[in-house]
């Protein structure tokens, strides 16, 4: 067998490995990738990053809800511990920069936020992650203590959208060129502008679709 | 012969005629300006039963909405078991309470009070509910709600772990949701012994926008049947209502044999009522934050007149009202109610 047939092939096994939620799967071909001297950047992307596409698909047209893309974040994330550590930094823009990311005071639930941090890592940016549950002047501190490039807020209830909107106030008050990112059930694209952020999506089930389309237009760049 | 707000509300919800369509709700519609008219913090009526009384009847005085519904967060049953219930005291914006802890892990980590009816803030809901029966009672619906097992494990467990082990451990989060079961029926014949006059059973996590219509039929419906049928048994009717895309599991829904139904927004009310025939009381489904809060008086009116027309029996928003909405709102949202015709009419 060919070099580049049995990288495609160990690809094939870690995307359907992340399709099937079958964490074995991924494990054993992240290890083969490895042990075989194939570029882990490329099997993050190829393989792990492609996988969760068509769950995304799935989950779009129904066939998947939110437990079986859990379930399938946790066999990209098996595949993502082994193969992070050997990407090959030198001559690669791996590291994007750096996001800080939490849900906003008064929400305690943090899927989304979970499934968007997934897609931060898988390309390569460093995440400071808050929680749930965070006070607005936590985020503003992160982002001064981190200068990080994106600070991204969730939050899945009507009652937190306020708290929203002061965090956007603030942190462009200290710094004007931070990426502010919102997203959760009750922000719509008129709220987003009216808060004068620069990225949402729409809703609950939105959030997990389009922070699993982010992951699949990073896989671009 | 014109009917009170009571006997307009309790006909409907148990589809009989009424002299005209009422506007009423079994969540949450406590509003900024009820507060401000008994010089009340919000972060504090959920832990006194008068305050919490007069906040949830200054909405009726103001606009003549014609229930009245305590209490107002989802974490009675939480802290009744044992979770810290947060009220965020120092937040100047409206923040409703949360619960801390995510404490069960297992069925064996519920430790069901021996008496329910005095567990946490299950006495401070039913004082509420008495001293509103008995200032209001006569004139208005007094109602309370709790939450479906599913949606409560969802408060007292973390909820990456409950979905996951729902899928993989179905039977370890059956029994979890099991215990749960119990303690919404103890709660909930708690409110109705207090005299609420209706009770929803709130299953907001339950939606087609997070589980399997098939999980739902699997995991969810049988136990939200248990607790339909127990507090039904009380005599008391009851609404059962899930947040979200319900339109694949809306005949699951209707099978309970609940009084009515209720849906929010994201139903197609249309198409549910054509599934589901003239019979099933249907309540719904305006967006409390598109409409309520942040609509004009002209949306209210044209969004109470869809709902209406798409098949709703009286129109309820599809969750809690938000503080912030006006009592101009809210006084629309009667009246238009009052100048329509009820499906089932005995003017």
């Amino acid at each position: 067998m060919g070099s580049d047939e049995r990288k495609q092939e160990l690809f094939g096994k870690m995307k359907e490995g992340v399709i099937e939620y079958d964490e074995d799967q991924v494990v054993e071909a992240a290890n083969a990738l490895v042990d075989e001297g194939f570029d882990a950047y490329e099997g993050i992307m190829d393989g792990l990053a492609a996988g969760m596409e068509v769950v995304g698909e799935l989950f779009d047209s129904q066939e998947y809800f939110v437990p079986e893309v859990l379930m399938c974040a946790d066999a990209l994330y098996a595949g993502l511990d082994i193969l992070r550590p050997k990407v090959d930094m030198a001559g690669r823009e791996a590291v994007k920069g750096e996001v800080v990311i939490g849900v906003v005071e008064g929400d305690v639930h943090d899927i989304g936020k979970n499934l968007v941090k997934m897609m931060f890592e898988v390309a390569g940016f460093t995440v400071h992650d808050l929680g749930a549950d965070v006070p607005i002047d936590e985020f503003v501190e992160k982002q001064i203590n981190t200068n990080s490039d994106i600070v991204a807020l969730s939050a899945m209830m009507t009652t937190t959208m306020m708290g929203m909107k002061k965090a956007i106030v603030k942190l462009k008050e200290k710094n004007p060129d931070v990426m502010i990112m919102l997203g959760g059930a009750p922000v719509t694209g008129e709220i987003a502008d009216m808060f004068g952020a620069d990225g949402y999506s729409e809703n609950a089930s939105n959030a997990v679709s389009e922070a699993i389309k982010m992951v699949a237009a990073l896989r671009k760049m | 012969m014109t009917m009170t707000h009571k006997e307009r509300v309790l006909k409907t919800i148990k589809g009989e005629p009424v002299d005209k369509m009422p506007a009423f709700t079994g969540f949450g519609a406590v509003l900024v300006e009820g507060l401000e008219k008994y010089d009340l913090r919000f972060a504090h009526v959920h832990l006194d039963a008068d305050e919490m009384a007069k906040a949830a009847a200054a909405t009726s005085e103001m606009a003549g909405l014609e229930s009245i519904v305590v209490p107002f967060d989802m974490g009675v049953e939480a802290e009744a078991l044992g979770a810290t219930l947060n009220t965020y005291p120092h937040s100047e914006d409206l923040l409703y309470p949360t619960l801390r802890d995510k404490f069960v892990h297992t069925a064996d980590d519920i430790k069901l009070p021996e008496d329910i009816a005095n567990a946490g803030r299950v006495p401070l809901v039913v004082e509420a509910i008495k001293k509103l029966k008995a200032q209001y009672g006569e004139e208005y619906a007094v109602a309370s709600w709790v939450l479906g097992p599913f949606t409560l494990a969802g408060q007292v467990m973390d909820l990456n772990e409950l979905l996951k082990m729902s899928f993989k451990e179905p039977e370890k989060a059956e029994a979890i949701l099991d215990k749960l079961s119990d303690m919404i029926i103890g709660v909930g014949k708690a409110y109705i012994a207090a005299g609420a006059d209706f009770l929803s059973l709130r299953e907001m996590g339950a939606t087609s926008d997070v589980l399997s219509p098939r999980a739902y039929k699997k995991q969810i419906k049988g136990f939200s049947q248990r607790i339909v049928d127990e507090l039904k048994a009380t005599g008391v009717p009851v609404v059962y209502h899930i947040c979200g895309d319900t339109n694949m599991i809306i005949e699951d829904m209707a099978a309970l044999g609940a009084d009515a139904v209720s849906v929010d927004q994201k139903n197609d009310l249309k198409a549910s009522r054509e599934k589901l025939g003239d019979d099933v009381v249907l309540l719904g489904n305006v967006n409390p934050w598109d409409v309520f809060t942040q609509g004009s008086k002209e949306d209210v009116e044209r969004e109470v007149k869809a709902s209406v027309d798409a098949g709703a029996d009286a129109v309820w928003p599809g969750c809690d009202i938000w503080p912030s909405t006006s009592t101009d709102n809210i006084k629309t949202w009667v009246e238009t109610s009052h100048g329509l015709t009820p499906r089932r009419n005995g003017a």
